[in-house]
């Protein structure tokens, strides 16, 4: 199961402050979305379905800038070491 | 209820720093139609990638151009430069505005009288014309830019052997204070050469010279380089008036406007430092009328601008085959056309838009073009908007020169659209197909088959 790393906060706007190192970052709507939908403990099954009602998506795409998103995320240290999903 | 547009999901680092008071907004508004056409219809319709030319927009900086030079000159001439674009159907509405043809080769000499420019219209300039290409150009008249000594001797020769008077010019170069300076072609004003030659074409006594030429260099941003070039033409006209009792024809200014296209590395945008063409044509016909040309003496002026002229009515429309991420994290798009189709992405950073509506978010994006080849970079890094696979994009201003110097490398030429005067689409260049290139192609007998 992914999880955001314990010294990260998020606003509503999508606005995200790594108190560790005091790198802050920025969050689309889609983006700030996902983040918010893993720090309720949703996992990828669950996230694809929110997005599948909400949004004009398939899958397969879906998975494809998921995979590329949370890809970034590890990349910027803020999921928590061996988060595999 | 209707779903949401999805966007890919993106998270950015915040970069603190002091914000530069010279901020460009970052916000790419979207293109989506041209003359009233859309995009995304032409794509469906002629394929992707696709070049699109605009037949309003040609005619009307041709006539602001021409605008620009006749209120303040008597006697203007515009001449059509083939090698910035010689697709058939663009120099004809040059042609129809009532420019002539500045070729600078054989095939480019043919491709004018085919398309019905009378001989004695066409300008032939450039290094290399054959012996072949000189006695046809004799033949009908065409006014012949004349571009080393060993060119002028040939001349010389045929018109003794076809006792013919051929017209001619003389191409000078000069200091005008841009560097490097462009003096390859033609003969030099500083050194004495340029009226050297022009000595030794009236000591022939069977040419007959009517004009001068020069063209001081490419995408030039200083006007001012062009008063003093067009005050040193008006010079050796005064000389060559004054030692031969001749007044000259014409004075031909060459080309080199700038587009509004922005150079790579340029700090500001090219539509904020390119010049108006009032402020070229200020610069220009002032240095002559200043000049010591008598007034009832002032010769035509010919202008051979071509870049500035067409293209800011050139589109290249294409579609988004992948998005990546970058060892270091930088996003890459890589997009349907490269440089084998967008040569001048070379020296230009090109002004790339989205054809759909997007989110204000963008990313810092490296566009590549499709060739399997590092170099293929459209975009060296721009901001740019969460275009996904599918999605289209519009590069603007790239009708100058990349219909002429585009490659066939890797994949085939798209087709090339033209919109007329109300917005309707007509096929001007089909796209190449694998016969196009074979059919060029002869394979030994010997190598004709093969078992594996």
């Amino acid at each position: 199961m992914l999880k955001i790393k314990n010294n990260i906060a998020i606003s509503d706007s999508g606005f995200v402050f790594d108190a560790r190192t005091g790198d802050s970052f920025t969050l689309n709507t889609t983006g700030l979305e996902i983040v918010q939908l893993i720090k309720e403990g949703k996992d990828y099954q669950g996230v694809l379905q929110v997005f599948l009602d909400k949004y004009e998506v398939d899958p397969e795409s879906f998975e494809r800038y998921y995979l590329d998103f949370v890809a970034t995320l590890k990349h910027m240290n803020l999921i928590e070491g061996n988060g595999e999903d | 209820m209707s779903k949401l547009t999805f966007e890919r999901p993106i998270i950015q680092r915040v970069n603190a720093g002091l914000p530069s008071k010279y901020g460009i907004p970052r916000r790419l508004e979207p293109i989506s139609h041209i003359d009233g056409s859309s995009i995304r219809s032409l794509l469906e319709e002629f394929g992707s990638p696709l070049f699109v030319l605009s037949e309003q927009t040609i005619r009307k900086t041709y006539r602001e151009a021409y605008r620009a030079f006749s209120s303040r000159y008597p006697n203007v001439q515009f001449s059509w430069s083939y090698k910035t674009n010689y697709l058939n159907a663009v120099c004809n509405i040059f042609h129809q505005e009532g420019a002539w043809a500045e070729v600078v080769s054989g095939f480019e000499y043919h491709k004018a009288l085919e398309n019905g420019v009378p001989g004695e219209l066409i300008i032939f300039n450039g290094p290399d014309k054959s012996i072949e290409d000189l006695k046809l150009a004799i033949s009908n008249n065409s006014l012949i830019h004349i571009d080393h000594f060993d060119e002028l001797y040939d001349i010389i020769h045929l018109s003794r052997e076809m006792n013919e008077r051929p017209k001619v010019a003389i191409r000078v170069n000069m200091d005008v204070g841009i560097y490097p300076i462009w003096d390859r072609f033609g003969f030099n004003y500083e050194n004495g050469e340029a009226w050297d030659a022009i000595n030794r074409v009236m000591a022939s006594k069977t040419l007959d010279l009517i004009g001068l030429h020069t063209h001081i260099g490419t995408y030039i941003l200083s006007t001012e380089a062009y008063r003093i070039a067009a005050g040193k033409l008006a010079s050796l006209a005064v000389k060559l008036e004054k030692k031969y009792g001749l007044a000259l024809k014409y004075i031909d200014m060459g080309g080199g406007f700038a587009s509004k296209n922005t150079l790579r590395g340029a700090y500001y945008p090219g539509t904020d430092t390119a010049p108006s063409f009032d402020d070229f044509a200020e610069a220009i016909t002032s240095g002559l009328m200043s000049s010591e040309i008598k007034p009832d003496h002032l010769p035509m002026l010919v202008l051979e601008t071509g870049r500035a002229l067409i293209d800011e009515a050139g589109y290249l429309a294409g579609t988004v085959l992948a998005t990546k991420r970058l060892s270091d994290g930088r996003r890459a798009t890589i997009i349907d056309a490269g440089v084998n189709l967008l040569f001048t992405s070379f020296w230009y950073d090109h002004d790339i838009r989205p054809v759909e509506i997007v989110s204000d978010q963008t990313e810092d994006t490296t566009l590549y073009g499709p060739l399997c080849m590092n170099i293929d970079v459209v975009r060296g890094n721009l901001m740019f908007p969460l275009l996904k696979k599918g999605d289209h994009y519009v590069i603007r201003r790239v009708g100058a020169y990349n219909n002429t110097q585009w490659l066939q490398f890797i994949t085939f030429r798209p087709n090339v659209v033209m919109l007329d005067m109300k917005g309707k689409p007509h096929l001007i260049r089909r796209r190449e197909s694998l016969e196009t290139i074979n059919s060029q192609e002869e394979i030994p007998d010997h190598l004709k088959n093969f078992n594996l």
